[in-house]
């Protein structure tokens, strides 16, 4: 054997995936699915479904062929190692792991497609050959990771990206169906249209979505940015000002907001009601900034940190305490005004229960959120499914971009307030 | 700067000291005020005792009293002896005196802050006139808003908004739970009225049938809330030192993918997972078609299988946003630790348990904490997940197997109108957070000084 060092590559893990490949292949050779007395293994599998001609029938033939390759090649590099060879290797380990995987989902339909089996195919048809292969495929695989250090967490990150994005890429497909309805059989649409989106802006259409858009972008916003100013004098304030009563007060927040919030809801209604602007969206706007000063402790924290070395020397120069504020700490705080705003506004965008108790069915004020649940209501979801899909779609757009592209802000506020 | 003597003034040291006026401006606002030559500001001192007044002789007086008793006279039919015929006799509205007799308590509390501010704005005057120094009219009042007076301008619309929209709610839901205001007592067409601590006792009481939906309720809320809390705190953690290992390339191409997950809406992305997970759902569709079950698995039909697959859901919602947070945190541990512990040949696990775990415990705990009451009260997921259900007869009135205080809440207000159990259990809730909030308080050691942040 080679005893050669090569730089970037490691030795003794390479010969074990080696030597894993190989039984890879044994694991081929048992067998792989058994119904009823018919028992396959992994190559006579293969050797019947390459005459299908299928795409996912194919999978077989190419795990079988990757796992012969697999060995050779294992057996090849033990002799001649190189660290170009090994990369090759790994890559075709992870084709053959991911086939595997693959060969899990889709083995029901080509073999009830096939006729080879004698009744309908379950996953626990699977055999021990099949579970062992997954296995061996995947400790070769990280095996043969380990040899050229590459970080085996790239399995894990990949197998968890599938399963966040697998939602996310649902409603999107859902979204662009030209086939209606809730209940499908498969992922994939079979006409893709534009439709859905079009219909929810339709004038006159049964969902006035484009009005629910546009109330909650207009409640989101106003909210936001008063919101904001209020936090921010109440947050100044208590930063830098010292007054009687205050430690008190901030207890007292503190206290209150302890409460669920809602509970209230109902004096809430009733004092808007009173005051003669129940079910309207300025009561909504209303009733999301009253209470914003509760809020003050992320922006508070912030602004302790700010010198006041600053204040003191604008005192000094004659400034007043209304002039440092807009002219020393706003500007200080920008990066906590971004998160306020953002934080503000995404608030109000996904809020659900105030807007659902003061609107009750008032659906010309409805909110996205409200407008959308009701869409998945028992009745309408059938009809309105690939349409809701759409709705969603639109609702999020905005709020992942603006997300994105203030990521860094939001962050620093969220570690802030960790800190505390 | 000239050193005073500042004697701690009351308003009865102000009474004993104060000339004539002083005394009267007791009786009437502002008079101190209008005496020393401020004639605007005890004006306005003297309108707001005259609105005062005007209020409770209207009805201020009448809502205190109505709040003793909460109406008398129920809706019904009363004989009019002038047309011969039975008519409706409007009844007393109970909800409506409770709600007007909290506000009439508010104003008083607001009337006696304010009759005492004039008290000793009046007094501070008079101390001005003596000593010769400058006694301020109106205008100078207002520039000093915006300088030394500030923290009165800045804090008088958040204090007002928070007045009117959440302490006056929030005495009005308190007094609720001590009445008996449920769906059988909804005014207008009955009363409603005191009964004391009768709905806590009924709510704690394990053998009605409240108690014995309370109880669970209450014990699946903290399990749900230690299971949400700490398996999304570390599949974050594990996810954030993954993607920060210094083997993974593309690291932002990464986090952009879980940023996504958190970036969308989560009432959206609930909803959405709600329709994937129901019996038509794709997901139950594509394991019937991948032959793992032949029939389809009750997500959210099966007490337990609901309440694993809300727990398993709020996962998808709360790793990105813990991993998010970690991120950050992350970074700041330094990387000298790590690369002396490897010398020493400690492995990535060992590395993690005695040098990444202790950090970060020690950074988020209070995270960590104000986490678990946000679980508590965590609507959103039960809500648009399952709705509470599955619905179960052993609970009261439409609770389900997976509600959680919060959202039975809810549904006792929106559903049953029980408002009486409702605010109950709001209090029940407030006594939950305020233990652990206090714990974590005095962990964290909230005493902190402000002032060495500098």
């Amino acid at each position: 054997m080679n005893r050669k060092e090569i730089i970037g590559l490691r030795r003794q893990p390479q010969l074990l995936a080696a030597g894993v490949y190989v039984l890879l292949l044994i694991c081929w050779l048992l067998p792989f699915v058994s119904v009823e007395g018919t028992t396959m293994n992994g190559f006579a599998l293969a050797k019947s479904l390459a005459e299908g001609g299928s795409l996912l029938g194919g999978l077989y033939p190419l795990g079988a062929g990757l796992a012969v390759l697999l060995a050779v090649c294992g057996a090849f590099l033990a002799a001649r190692p190189s660290v170009k060879g090994v990369r090759v290797w790994t890559v075709i380990g992870a084709v053959e792991f991911a086939a595997l995987v693959i060969v899990m989902f889709a083995t029901k339909g080509v073999l009830d497609q096939s006729g080879l089996l004698p009744q309908a195919f379950l996953v626990k048809n699977f055999s021990v050959g099949y579970w062992l292969a997954l296995v061996v495929a995947l400790v070769g695989l990280y095996c043969a990771m380990e040899a050229t250090k590459v970080s085996a967490g790239y399995i894990v990150l990949s197998v968890m990206s599938v399963i966040w994005l697998f939602p996310i890429l649902w409603i999107l497909l859902t979204s662009l169906r030209g086939e209606g309805g809730y209940y499908v059989g498969y992922f994939i649409p079979k006409t893709f249209t534009l439709d859905n989106y079009f219909k929810l802006f339709q004038e006159g259409s049964a969902i006035p979505f484009g009005k629910w858009w546009l109330n909650t972008f207009l409640v989101a916003s106003v909210s936001c940015v008063l919101n904001t100013l209020i936090v921010l004098m109440t947050s100044y304030v208590l930063s830098r000002h010292r007054f009687s009563g205050r430690t008190l007060l901030m207890k007292a927040m503190m206290v209150i907001g302890m409460f669920p919030g809602f509970m209230s809801m109902i004096a809430v209604y009733n004092i808007l009601k009173g005051m003669g602007i129940g079910q309207s969206l300025g009561a909504l706007v209303l009733v999301n900034v009253a209470s914003s000063a509760m809020g003050y402790y992320i922006c508070k924290g912030f602004m302790d940190t700010v010198p006041r070395a600053l204040d003191e020397a604008a005192l000094l120069d004659g400034a007043t305490h209304f002039k440092i504020f807009y002219q020393i700490m706003i500007p200080m705080a920008k990066p906590i005004i971004i998160y306020q705003l953002m934080s503000a506004f995404l608030g109000p965008w996904g809020d659900y229960i105030f807007p659902s108790l003061l609107l009750g069915d008032k659906q010309s004020s409805y909110t996205v959120a409200l407008g959308l649940k009701w869409l998945t209501d028992t009745q309408r979801i059938e009809t309105y499914y690939t349409q809701f899909a759409a709705g969603a779609v639109m609702v999020s757009i905005p709020i992942v971009v603006l997300f994105c592209i203030l990521q860094r802000y939001y962050v620093e506020g969220m570690s802030g307030a960790v800190k505390g | 700067m000239k050193l005073r003597l500042r004697i701690r003034r009351t308003p009865l040291t102000i009474f004993k000291e104060g000339d004539v006026f002083t005394k009267l401006s007791f009786l009437v606002w502002g008079l101190s005020n209008m005496v020393r030559g401020q004639i605007a500001k005890g004006a306005i001192y003297l309108a707001m005792e005259v609105a005062f007044v005007y209020y409770m002789i209207t009805s201020g007086l009448t809502n205190l009293v109505n709040l003793t008793t909460l109406g008398t006279h129920e809706q019904g039919m009363v004989f009019n002896e002038t047309l011969g015929i039975y008519e409706v006799q409007q009844g007393d509205n109970s909800m409506l005196m409770l709600l007007y007799g909290v506000v009439a308590i508010v104003v008083v509390a607001m009337a006696i802050v304010v009759w005492m501010t004039s008290v000793y704005s009046g007094e501070d005057a008079r101390q001005r006139k003596i000593s010769g120094r400058k006694v301020y009219g109106i205008t100078d009042d207002i520039t000093s808003l915006f300088d030394t007076h500030i923290v009165r301008l800045f804090l008088c619309l958040p204090l007002i908004g928070i007045l009117v929209f959440t302490v006056t709610p929030l005495i009005y839901m308190i007094l609720m739970a001590f009445t008996n205001y449920d769906a059988n007592h909804q005014p207008p067409g009955h009363l409603f009225t005191w009964v004391g601590l009768e709905n806590f006792r009924a709510i704690m009481d394990a053998s009605g049938q409240l108690g014995a939906t309370f109880l669970p309720i209450l014990a699946w809320t903290l399990i749900w809330a230690v299971c949400a809390c700490f398996s999304c705190y570390f599949g974050g953690m594990f996810l954030a030192i993954l993607i920060n290992s210094k083997r993974i390339k593309l690291k932002k191409v990464w986090r952009t993918v879980f940023v996504l997950a958190m970036a969308i809406p989560s009432f959206i992305s609930l909803l959405v997972i709600n329709t994937m997970l129901g019996n038509n759902g794709i997901i139950n569709v594509l394991l019937q078609n991948w032959g793992f079950t032949t029939e389809p698995l009750p997500f959210l039909t099966n007490a337990t299988w609901a309440r694993c697959t809300v727990i398993v859901v709020n996962l998808w919602i709360g790793i990105p946003a813990t991993m998010l947070m970690t991120s950050g945190i992350l970074m700041n541990i330094p990387a000298e630790q790590y690369e002396s512990a490897a010398i020493d040949g400690a492995n990535p696990f060992q590395q993690f348990v005695k040098i990444t775990f202790p950090y970060m415990l020690q950074v988020t705990t209070p995270y960590l904490i104000t986490n678990f009451i946000g679980n508590i009260n965590n609507f959103g997921v039960i809500y648009f997940l399952t709705g509470g259900g599955p619905n179960t007869l052993e609970y009261y009135k439409g609770a389900g197997k997976t509600d959680l205080l919060v959202t039975w809440l809810y549904k006792l207000t929106n559903d049953s109108n029980d408002y009486n159990l409702a605010a109950t259990i709001g209090i029940l809730i407030f006594i939950i957070s305020a233990v652990f909030s206090m714990i974590t308080y005095a962990r964290a050691g909230i005493s902190k000084n402000e002032e060495a942040l500098q």
